[in-house]
């Protein structure tokens, strides 16, 4: 019973770090029709972001602001910093090639992620790197009995009012329904007065930002960070995103949680060196068994 | 490809051009082509300034050029997103290295049993996820990739070696000759990828490469035409995967050694990448991008750990400056020629002549066999006069009932038209006729067969065949290859027919194409054989759509809403060339708004109101009938 709980912990934890990247990742690619292979990158970028903060200043922002305070700062650091790198990037790498099309849009991001994650390595340099000890707070306490880091804890707390609030955006507010108007058809949304700019600005700054956070709050429950984990991240986080359902916000949340828990029960019980082989042999069979995900809608063509 | 024809046409080899005289060189510029390609290929591992780490370079470009071949077919001409196609480069390494350390087989025989697994691998794993749509077969491949990579890590049953691979692998022996340096891994990589380009090209120019093009345009069009899209998908996996299993077999045999590290993610990303900046569907594109992807890092070797920053960057760049990539397939202004067909008349005109189609094959048959076609007998009791019936036809999309208990009689040799407000179920109920949607329940019989929820390239070869109602061409094919897809339903011939060019696939593409001038002359579009079918104006385009339906030499020919979006005098003209296809011998059956054209030329008349039958007769009687006026104009208040 303890290990269940401890994996499943662990799961939540993994997971909902896999639904806010494939949360950003599932709103790029709702309203663009892209597959961002570059928000992983971005994500990793994140992580880089927040260490050097934290390091950088020895400590400095820790020491003054205590523990929790530092990690907050951190997050904010990273979320703005990866915002600004979202919409640059849309500008830079993606908008003069939306009129070539989508396959070569898809190649446009593969060079965006080769580029982030050499430019990565350029700067911080090839070997990993930890967030030192002295910044993560691993306060351990227990709940029901059961053991728990104050780190979890909150990691879990941050995660789910994070994605409350995309939910609330996208579905209940009017500019979410000018997102989710977009998504579905861009020139009548741009003909019913919807300011299709904006909401690209927006979807681009917000959705690699969450990842930004992801990226801190991954930083600092593993420690170790390199240059390169933005591609298994970007991965798991289109994986969640198709299991979920293309462009749907709720699937990329339950697609992401639920990846984590299998991920982690499968290691815990079975073997961790099959758990990956077992996600995707899952993910397949889902297919399958529905064709467009789990929340995704049934569309037949019109013809 | 400009640049290429000025560099050609200076040096005295470019196209012959009409006012141009004929000259030795123009003559045989194909050949005289390939003798220098050739030439400079034999001469390079012999340049004075190339070392042996530049031709090792040259092999390692063609090991990316076989994989980005291979990738082409699934990417470039079916349009598939495939991004896990280390996955059979993979197997192919590691069924040579596997059976060669432990079983000793020689390395030459494995070259095509790797490719042989390799395929097959790929059939068990694409056939039950073909039918998935893009993204979601992108991520399956991607999956499938990984799935590869991790068991080849993980070790089982002690097979791959884990993360360490397999060393010792041997090197291929050509008959008593080894292979083992620079100099001969080249020439035995170049030549296999010589005589894998010669059968490329060959199906390029074939109806199945032209059917994998018309998947990559539209897939239902394709569907409608008579291509049987899941085959040919799965054909383009299969093809693919056997080129890039030959591709593992040709690195692991000069590598000696192999490991999961070389077949990553990343890996099959550079593959996808090749095919786009080579240009899609462009076979001397796919191997110029081997070359950029693999002698761009080498060249900026002194850069270090910023080569591949700068590879990034200069991957968006291509994206930016040219999208189509370098060397796109040319597909206008190539002529006939460029269909790469045999025994075509020197003056295109004759091709129209040539076509023109046997009387015989539109009567309705009685036999089993239609125009080749080996129909299952007849099942139902046959009416002569009706050429096809729907009995009871009902068709639910959830709570909703689209179709309603539908009856529908179409006279053989006829005109019947189905009219009814919109959102009443006409094209539902065509969608059922023709095989996109399965009824409900109720049946429907076509020339005495039951061909109730059989699949459309089926229905259309036993002669049913539609147009839409918005229209859906084949964009980026010229005319003439956009009708071409008409008779491909009736040709028989295989890749090996169309890689050896029989006497039989010769014969079978020169009826299609010759088939298709009739038709396109027919409808009065010849002059614009050779133009892309999405730069025609639209009321030609609803013409050409016409002339590829009856290039599949249908019995019955289903027009929706063939006259929305002509003007009066288009329509008129559209009115002509109906009736004189019914003086051909077909039968047609049309939805139709213009009531113009309704009450002009149709035999007899439908009408359908929320999926129901409400009246039907002679078009002056239903004009009149009380039901149908309310259920267009509404019901008077009393």
């Amino acid at each position: 019973m303890a290990t269940f709980f401890e994996q499943l912990i662990n799961g939540l934890t993994i997971g909902s770090f896999y639904a806010l990247v494939a949360l950003g990742y599932s709103m790029v690619f709702g309203v663009m029709k892209l597959i961002n292979f570059a928000h992983g990158d971005l994500f990793a970028l994140g992580s880089y972001l927040g260490y050097t903060l934290l390091i950088a200043s020895s400590s400095w922002v820790t020491v003054h602001f205590g523990l929790w305070g530092g990690m907050a700062i951190a997050m904010l650091f990273a979320f703005s910093g990866i915002g600004l790198a979202g919409v640059l990037m849309e500008r830079v790498a993606y908008r003069p090639v939306y009129p070539a099309g989508r396959l070569s849009l898809v190649v446009s991001a593969l060079g965006m992620s080769i580029f982030l994650q050499n430019g990565i390595m350029a700067i911080w340099g090839a070997r990993p790197q930890a967030y030192p000890a002295a910044v993560v707070p691993s306060t351990r306490f227990s709940l029901l009995g059961l053991p728990v880091t104050s780190l979890q804890v909150v990691i879990l707390l941050i995660s789910f009012t994070l994605m409350l609030a995309i939910w609330f955006i996208v579905e209940k507010t009017t500019f979410g329904a000018a997102i989710r108007a977009t998504a579905l058809d861009r020139s009548t949304a741009t003909l019913m007065g919807i300011d299709v700019r904006v909401v690209i600005f927006f979807i681009f700054a917000l959705g690699p930002a969450l990842g930004g956070i992801a990226g801190v709050m991954n930083g600092m429950y593993y420690r170790a960070i390199s240059f390169n984990m933005g591609w298994t991240y970007g991965l798991k986080a289109f994986t969640a995103t198709i299991l979920g359902g293309i462009g749907n916000i709720p699937g990329a949340m339950i697609g992401g949680l639920l990846l984590g828990l299998m991920e982690s029960l499968f290691a815990g019980y079975v073997s961790g060196a099959w758990k990956d082989v077992f996600v995707f042999f899952i993910l397949i069979v889902v297919l399958i068994w529905r064709p467009t995900g789990l929340l995704g809608e049934k569309t037949a063509e019109k013809v | 490809m400009g640049i290429t024809d000025n560099i050609l046409k200076r040096i005295g080899l470019g196209k012959p051009s009409g006012d141009q005289p004929v000259t030795f060189w123009s003559k045989n510029r194909g050949w005289l082509l390939l003798a220098i390609t050739g030439a400079v290929f034999a001469a390079y591992p012999f340049l004075p300034f190339i070392s042996d780490y530049w031709i090792d370079v040259a092999f390692f470009v063609g090991v990316y050029a076989l994989l980005g071949l291979s990738l082409n077919i699934v990417l470039g001409e079916v349009g598939l997103f495939d991004l896990g196609h280390t996955a059979f480069y993979a197997i192919g390494a590691y069924v040579t290295a596997i059976l060669n350390t432990t079983l000793h087989i020689p390395i030459i025989v494995l070259l095509p049993l790797s490719a042989l697994i390799a395929a097959g691998f790929a059939y068990l794993v694409t056939s039950p996820v073909i039918h998935l749509k893009g993204d979601y077969l992108c991520i399956v491949t991607i999956g499938i990739g990984e799935i590869v990579r991790l068991t080849m890590i993980n070790n089982p049953f002690n097979l791959t070696g884990g993360p360490n691979g397999i060393n010792g692998i041997g090197g291929p022996n050509l008959f008593g000759l080894a292979i083992n340096s620079s100099t001969q891994f080249y020439f035995y990589t170049w030549i296999i990828i010589g005589v894998i380009v010669f059968g490329l090209i060959r199906l390029q120019h074939s109806r199945i490469g032209r059917a994998w093009n018309y998947i990559r345009e539209d897939a239902t069009a394709a569907e409608a035409s008579g291509v049987d899209v899941r085959s040919y998908k799965l054909l383009a996996f299969v093809l693919g995967a056997a080129i890039a299993g030959m591709a593992g077999n040709i690195y692991a045999s000069k590598q000696m050694s192999i490991s999961p590290g070389s077949f990553t993610f990343i890996e099959s990303s550079l593959l996808f990448c090749i095919v786009l900046l080579g240009g899609l569907g462009s076979i001397p594109g796919s191997i110029l991008g081997a070359v950029v992807v693999v002698v761009f890092p080498e060249v900026f070797r002194q850069f270090a750990s910023y080569r591949l920053l700068f590879f990034g960057l200069a991957l968006m760049l291509m994206m930016i400056f040219r999208p189509g990539g370098m060397w796109p397939r040319k597909r206008e202004g190539t002529g006939l020629d460029g269909l790469g067909i045999r025994g075509l008349p020197r003056n295109d005109e004759d091709l129209i002549l040539l076509g023109k189609p046997d009387p015989a094959i539109l009567k309705p048959a009685t036999t089993a066999v239609v125009r080749g076609v080996r129909l299952p007998p007849v099942t139902v009791p046959m009416d002569e006069e009706m050429l096809l019936q729907t009995h009871g036809v009902t068709l639910k999309f959830g709570g909703l009932t689209a179709v309603n208990n539908f009856d529908l009689n179409v006279r053989t040799g006829k005109i019947t038209s189905l009219i009814g407000p919109n959102g009443a179920g006409k094209t539902t109920l065509f969608n059922m006729i023709t095989g996109i949607y399965k009824p409900t329940s109720g049946q429907i019989d076509f020339l005495g067969r039951d061909i109730t929820g059989l699949k459309p390239h089926t229905i259309i070869s036993y002669g049913i065949a539609r147009t839409f109602q918005n229209i859906r061409l084949f964009p980026s094919l010229t005319c003439i290859e956009n009708i071409m897809s008409g008779p491909h339903c009736h040709a028989r011939s295989g890749t090996w027919a169309a890689v050896m060019h029989t006497v039989a696939e010769v014969r079978e593409e020169r009826d299609i194409v010759a088939t298709a001038a009739y038709r396109l002359d027919e409808v009065g579009l010849w002059s614009y054989r050779n133009e892309l079918a999405k730069n025609l104006p639209y009321g030609k385009q609803r013409y050409l759509e016409i002339a590829r339906a009856l290039a599949t030499a249908p019995h019955l020919l289903i027009l929706d809403e063939p006259s929305s979006g002509l003007n009066d005098k288009e329509s008129e003209d559209l009115m002509v060339l109906l009736q004189s296809l019914v003086k051909e011998g077909f039968t047609l059956l049309l939805i139709e708004h213009d009531m113009q054209v309704v009450m002009g030329i149709s035999d007899w008349v439908a009408v359908m109101d929320m999926g129901q039958k409400i009246a039907e007769g002679l078009p002056k009687d239903v004009y009149n009938n009380q039901r149908v006026i309310e259920a267009y104009l509404g019901k008077e208040d009393d």
